[in-house]
């Protein structure tokens, strides 16, 4: 079963047309990766698929399901893990009170297996979330997507604001998430580290699909990697990831 | 003199404590689904009357905790058919909405129990002063305290125990990250407002045993409540429970020095609050938007 998608997707932030006709597929054990600049339309993607900014037109399925504008938690019902843009966690409580909040789905994923695998917030657990670093706090976002035992994982931007070393491990987890067979829709700026660890990467520029295709072949384009990545471009290092 | 100040600041934690109960339910409401439920003292009047007429049956102890449930479970059909439909609207139209259902269920208090006064009749030895000397404080003083701070207390265990109760918390910052975690916030927001109208309902029967039953007697209440939510600082239930307790105090202490002005001082405070400091004694910054 293709655990996500989708196709002519058309979303407004009210009057504003954001997305135009977006279409995409996340196989089975794949990291995808969606690029574009900053207001390409790369969250109000996977808002549209979580339900959040539900899409005017077109179509999500996900694992076979039509997902069309069913309400958030549903989507997340399904097996959908959301690792949102800015991390959202709740930092007005502690690790463990935000490790509790998400629904519970049967799977391998516990309070115990996510402790073990993020021993840094076991270290935090009774700290508040706004006392975290910021490499904490997206590890404990992403510990909580993890909790709902997610076959589907979205992560929005999650390298933003990070230093380089951190960076490197939180990509390090997304590649061992694979590896339990998570399915992961990356939404990165951060071109170079992000092309090196995806199997196939889009890009979006002004709401609209302007690439699809490997991976790799993205990553050899070193003119096309330089503009999408702009100044920035030289700052991140590909080696060991 | 000595005695006087005591009992009006007896009087006072008395007062606010109620002012507390009604607070914090209406703050539960307000934090997590962003509607000032202004029909809140008609489900405290309700819960009164029901404990009225529940206890020749039940007696009044088992009135006391049937009477608040049927209150949340009221409350709870009210959001499902009427509160839920507003939430994604402007936060005028809810309190609009709740405004008009206040005047229903008044008139509807009238109609099913009448316009006059009722007594809701308590056990002998709760109307008992506790002794001579502290005349003015009766069994059925203390017994309302202790049970507004077990109220209290299982409330703030369970907002900090339970699943529900941290995902209540979570919400109350950040609803849209609890639904995408796959939590039925629709459900979560029912069950808040009828542990809101549970808390109004208990308050109803605890007022009831003091002051009698009248249709618009949760009137009186309300606006205080309010002051206590923006005094303690809106999103904060800790600050609620003070900002309760504070305005019960200086509106009872003001009654002693200044008769005249025992009515306009919580609004003094609230005035003073807004313009010093407008979060609240205990709120965080920008929930007041």
């Amino acid at each position: 079963m293709t655990p996500l998608e989708v196709s002519g997707l058309q979303t407004f932030y009210g009057k504003s047309h954001i997305l135009h006709d977006v279409g995409l597929t996340v196989k089975e054990g794949e990291i995808v990766v969606l690029l574009g600049r900053n207001g390409a339309g790369k969250t109000t993607t996977l808002r549209s698929i979580m339900g959040l900014t539900p899409p005017r037109e077109g179509n999500v399925r996900l694992f076979g399901t039509d997902a069309t504008r069913m309400s958030p938690y549903r989507v997340a019902g399904l097996g959908v893990g959301y690792v949102p843009e800015g991390r959202k966690i709740f930092a007005n409580l502690s690790v463990e009170d935000n490790l509790r909040v998400p629904a519970v789905r049967p799977g391998p994923w516990n309070t115990t297996r996510v402790f073990e695998t993020f021993p840094r917030l076991a270290e935090r657990r009774d700290n508040r979330g706004r006392q975290l670093s910021g490499g904490e706090q997206e590890m404990l976002s992403i510990a909580r997507a993890l909790l709902l035992n997610p076959k589907l994982l979205l992560l929005d931007e999650p390298s933003q604001g990070l230093a380089p070393l951190i960076v490197k491990e939180v990509f390090q987890i997304i590649k061992t998430m694979r590896q339990e067979g998570i399915s992961i829709l990356l939404v990165e700026q951060n071109v170079r580290v992000s092309l090196a660890v995806a199997d196939r990467a889009y890009v979006l520029d002004d709401g609209a699909i302007i690439y699809s295709g490997s991976a790799a072949e993205l990553a050899g384009d070193e003119e096309r990697v330089r503009s999408m990545a702009g100044a920035s471009a030289k700052e991140w290092v590909t080696s060991d990831i | 003199m000595i005695q006087v100040i005591l009992f009006n600041v007896t009087n006072g934690l008395i007062i606010g404590a109620f002012y507390v109960l009604m607070a914090l339910g209406l703050s539960l409401i307000l934090n997590l689904s962003n509607v000032i439920n202004f029909s809140h003292g008609n489900f405290l009047a309700l819960g009164g009357y029901l404990a009225f007429t529940l206890s020749p049956t039940l007696g009044y102890w088992g009135a006391l905790l049937v009477a608040p449930l049927i209150t949340a479970l009221i409350g709870l059909a009210v959001e499902r058919l009427m509160i839920r439909r507003v939430y994604n609207r402007d936060p005028v139209y809810s309190l609009l909405l709740t405004f008009g259902f206040a005047f229903v269920m008044q008139d509807a208090a009238r109609f099913i129990w009448g316009p006059n006064g009722l007594p809701l009749g308590l056990p002998e030895f709760l109307s008992q002063p506790i002794n001579p000397t502290l005349f003015f404080i009766t069994w059925y003083r203390v017994f309302m305290v202790a049970v507004v701070i077990v109220a209290v207390l299982g409330l703030f265990a369970f907002l900090r125990y339970t699943r529900i109760g941290i995902r209540i918390r979570a919400g109350t910052l950040d609803l849209e990250t609890v639904a995408s975690l796959g939590v039925n916030i629709s459900l979560l927001r029912t069950f808040n407002f009828a542990l809101g109208c549970l808390l109004a309902g208990l308050s109803g029967v605890l007022a009831a045993g003091q002051i009698g039953l009248n249709p618009n007697m949760g009137d009186d209440l309300l606006m205080p409540s309010f002051i206590a939510i923006i005094v303690g600082g809106v999103g904060s239930l800790i600050g609620t429970l003070f900002g309760g307790l504070l305005i019960g105090v200086a509106a009872a202490l003001t009654t002693v020095f200044f008769p005249a002005g025992s009515e306009a001082v919580i609004y003094a405070i609230m005035m003073i609050v807004l313009l010093v400091r407008p979060r609240g004694l205990m709120g965080e910054e920008g929930m007041m938007a």
